[in-house]
């Protein structure tokens, strides 16, 4: 009986418990709730010597060898700026990171963010508008392409500022093209096939495109150079289902039969090519340092994608400076990341050397930019990059789209309209659940 | 004291007289309670409470309570998630079907051989356990850069050896032949150090007693070591039911879940991946959830059909 008369209280200590936890979730909800970036209006002043010292913290993603150039802009930052100390962080699983961060009241005042992402973080609360941060420092869209500028726009209001474009690139081994006869890569659709074709032999490939990443960016790239879209503008349809998107697959899967492999793994292209048996591949700026120069054991080097359709377009990525949501705006802080953002942007030349092109018209024109190579004979490639529209959850919508790319490319699905009619569909409802999840304004 | 002579009447619930402070049971187990409490039991109910809303942490006025609609879009066919979260499910249950049955008796075939007198035996026991030490992650990669098809290790020698080889990465059936060879290598020894400390276990009088009847080696292992190793083969099916069923890291970092399918979904996805993109990469917190508590049921009532199994027989 003793063991019964126990049991009951013992059960009750441990429900007590969990509902103590319980509740003490719900709290926390509650005070988030209170913070909704929206209420808190952002109070620009220029910034004196009336806030003493300010520290900002600054986040980035930029774990790779790329981490380095951007500590050295923070650096000479700090030397000029005696009051404003910049404290910079590199995160890997960068967008779990600011989630988390977010959840803690213990977000950054600077943080990178992606093109792509920007509308998901914005109307996730982790940032918020800075109109008047881009008015105080007199930045102005005119001076970045359409593209990456506008990606920065979010339900009407400005949340982001490019810093760089990171388009598609085309790597070729000079070496194997010399040899081919051929002393410079191709800009256009035929002189790509001519090349390609004088290379593939039974040891080498022409090009090579396997059935992983970056192979949907290669197909958004050749669906907007033959006139199409992925999405319509709004972002509500998914429009890649095209006359254009059936014949990007077409030449993708010609170029394959013709010059590559069939059904390579994700990084395929990388390895063989840095191996020496790969004339031209395709893939992110950032794999520069990789596979051209003293990365690889012949001549590798790097230039912008040829233009294949009737239409110039390249695929792209952008990273944008963004001031996430502060529990307790501080207006001296505030100023202080704005005179920040406004440096990184005017001193991007340094960013360049990292292997990016600086978003901004007036440092990529500039004879110091013109200078590094490879970037510069990359660089007009940042015109024509396109995004997709800054919706939330955009890349989720994606999904269905890596998907049938993949399954064509891999040959285990075969009818290209039907594949991207079904990924269309999916993509459709991922946009719609998204619709009614996130609302219409953050 | 009525309550006193009552208990003392029924000795079956009172095996032993209890003395001292009722609360001192408590206090024992108070520790790992506490810290169930927090780290199981807090998050268990939680979970189950966000999979009942449209839920996101940090989107508190997009919080909406939806009752059983989360489950009910894993059973609706047009909805998004019900292809690729089926996908996955069956992906998961066929990684269990395949991977448990060599995962079960390599170790069975490795810890007889490791038990005999053999030289160098505990040099082979350190060699087969090793693996098992490494981190998820390390043997994902480790995976990828063995099966890779432009000069990964595999590739490079059976092309040596002038064997066709297949793309081991990105088409089927061999991606699931990667990540199972992969497994296997990684966690063949845990069952095989288990399973030897059991064989350890069993007197070696039963064995001479035997040889002394005329039974040969194979009569002896069916006769004595399959049936005294019984409730420890019980056991290390079920945990090994219970960790394929949690594959994640292999083909997270060997795969990324492909090749992929037109139809929706990755067919070496398994359900925690593709649970970790609706919840983390979609933020589709909620759904997340209740894929979570579908699989855990499942889960819960395949162990027990397994205890039962093993209990009737017995």
């Amino acid at each position: 009986m003793k063991f019964k008369k126990w049991i009951f209280p013992g059960i009750g200590i441990l429900l007590l418990i969990l509902l103590a936890a319980c509740g003490g979730g719900s709290e926390e909800t509650a005070v988030s709730e209170s913070d909704t970036p929206a209420e808190a209006p952002l109070v620009v002043e220029e910034f004196d010597d009336s806030c003493g010292t300010v520290e900002l913290q600054y986040w980035n993603p930029f774990t790779g060898p790329d981490g380095p150039f951007m500590g050295e802009i923070v650096e000479a930052f700090n030397a000029e700026n005696d009051n404003i100390s910049v404290v910079m962080t590199t995160q890997s699983e960068y967008y779990t990171q600011l989630s988390t961060a977010a959840a803690s009241n213990t977000l950054p005042d600077v943080a990178i963010v992606h093109a792509d992402q920007v509308a998901t973080q914005a109307f996730r609360n982790i940032l918020r508008p800075i109109d008047e941060i881009v008015t105080a420092n007199g930045i102005n869209g005119a001076d970045y392409p359409a593209g990456a500028w506008n990606a920065g726009e979010v339900a009407g209001r400005r949340y982001s500022i490019p810093l760089d474009i990171h388009p598609m690139t085309m790597f070729y081994n000079a070496d194997l093209l010399a040899a081919a006869g051929f002393d410079a890569p191709p800009t256009t659709g035929e002189e790509f096939a001519a090349i390609a074709a004088a290379v593939t032999d039974g040891s080498n490939n022409g090009f090579m495109i396997t059935s992983g990443f970056p192979i949907r960016q290669i197909f958004d790239m050749l669906l907007y150079q033959y006139g199409g879209t992925s999405f319509n503008a709004d972002g509500t349809e998914a429009t890649w289902n095209s006359e254009a998107g059936v014949q990007a697959l077409e030449w993708m899967l010609a170029a394959q039969s013709d010059w590559s492999q069939p059904n390579l793994e994700v990084d395929a292209e990388l390895n063989a090519f840095k191996g020496g048996t790969v004339g031209l591949i395709w893939n992110g700026i950032w794999q520069t340092t990789n596979v051209t120069g003293d990365g690889v054991e012949f001549d590798g080097q790097a230039t912008a994608v040829p233009q294949i359709g009737p239409q110039p377009a390249t695929w792209g990525g952008s990273h944008q400076l963004t001031m996430p949501t502060q529990a307790e705006p501080d207006s001296c802080k505030d100023a202080a990341a704005g005179t920040f953002i406004k440096y990184l942007l005017d001193n991007s030349v340094t960013w360049a050397q990292a292997g990016q092109l600086p978003a901004n018209n007036v440092v990529r024109s500039s004879a110091e930019f013109l200078a590094i190579e490879p970037q510069a004979s990359i660089a007009p490639s940042a015109e024509h990059v396109f995004f997709p529209p800054a919706v939330p959850g955009i890349t989720d919508a994606y999904g269905p789209l890596d998907e049938a790319v993949s399954s064509l490319m891999a040959g285990t699905a075969t009818d290209i309209q039907a594949a991207l009619d079904d990924a269309a569909a999916r993509a459709n409802q991922i946009l719609a659940e998204n619709k009614d999840n996130y609302g219409d304004s953050p | 004291m009525t309550a006193a002579g009552k208990a003392e009447k029924r000795t079956l619930l009172q095996p032993h007289k209890r003395t001292g402070n009722p609360i001192v049971p408590y206090l024992f187990v108070a520790p790992h309670l506490l810290f169930f409490m927090v780290f199981v039991g807090y998050p268990f109910f939680y979970g189950l409470y966000i999979s009942f809303f449209q839920y996101d942490f940090l989107r508190p006025d997009a919080t909406n309570f939806v009752f059983l609609e989360n489950y009910a879009k894993l059973f609706t066919p047009d909805s998004v998630q019900f292809p690729v979260f089926w996908n996955a499910l069956g992906n998961t249950v066929e990684f269990v079907f395949l991977s448990v049955p060599p995962l079960i008796i390599i170790p069975l075939i490795l810890a007889v051989l490791l038990n005999t007198k053999v030289p160098g035996r505990n040099f082979f026991r350190g060699i087969y356990f090793a693996p098992w030490v490494l981190s998820a992650a390390v043997v994902g990669l480790l995976g990828f850069w063995m099966f890779q098809s432009q000069g990964g290790l595999l590739n490079y020698y059976l092309i040596q050896m002038g064997i066709e080889a297949p793309r081991w990465l990105s088409s089927m059936p061999w991606a699931w032949v990667s990540i199972l060879l992969i497994t296997i290598w990684w966690t063949v020894g845990f069952n095989m150090i288990i399973i030897l400390a059991a064989l350890q276990d069993i007197p070696a009088h039963l064995y001479e007693s035997a040889a002394i009847d005329g039974a040969n080696s194979w009569r002896q292992f069916v006769s004595i070591t399959i049936p005294l190793l019984r409730p420890v083969m019980v056991f290390v099916t079920v945990i090994t039911i219970i960790a394929s069923f949690n594959l994640f890291a292999q083909p997270f970092f060997m795969t990324g879940g492909g090749p992929a399918q037109a139809s929706g979904g990755g067919a070496t996805e398994p359900v925690m991946l593709r649970i970790y993109r609706e919840g983390f990469e979609r933020n589709q917190l909620g759904t997340a959830a209740s894929m979570s508590f579908l699989v855990a049921t499942i889960m819960i009532l395949f162990s027990y059909t397994n205890f039962r199994l093993f209990r009737t027989r017995e």
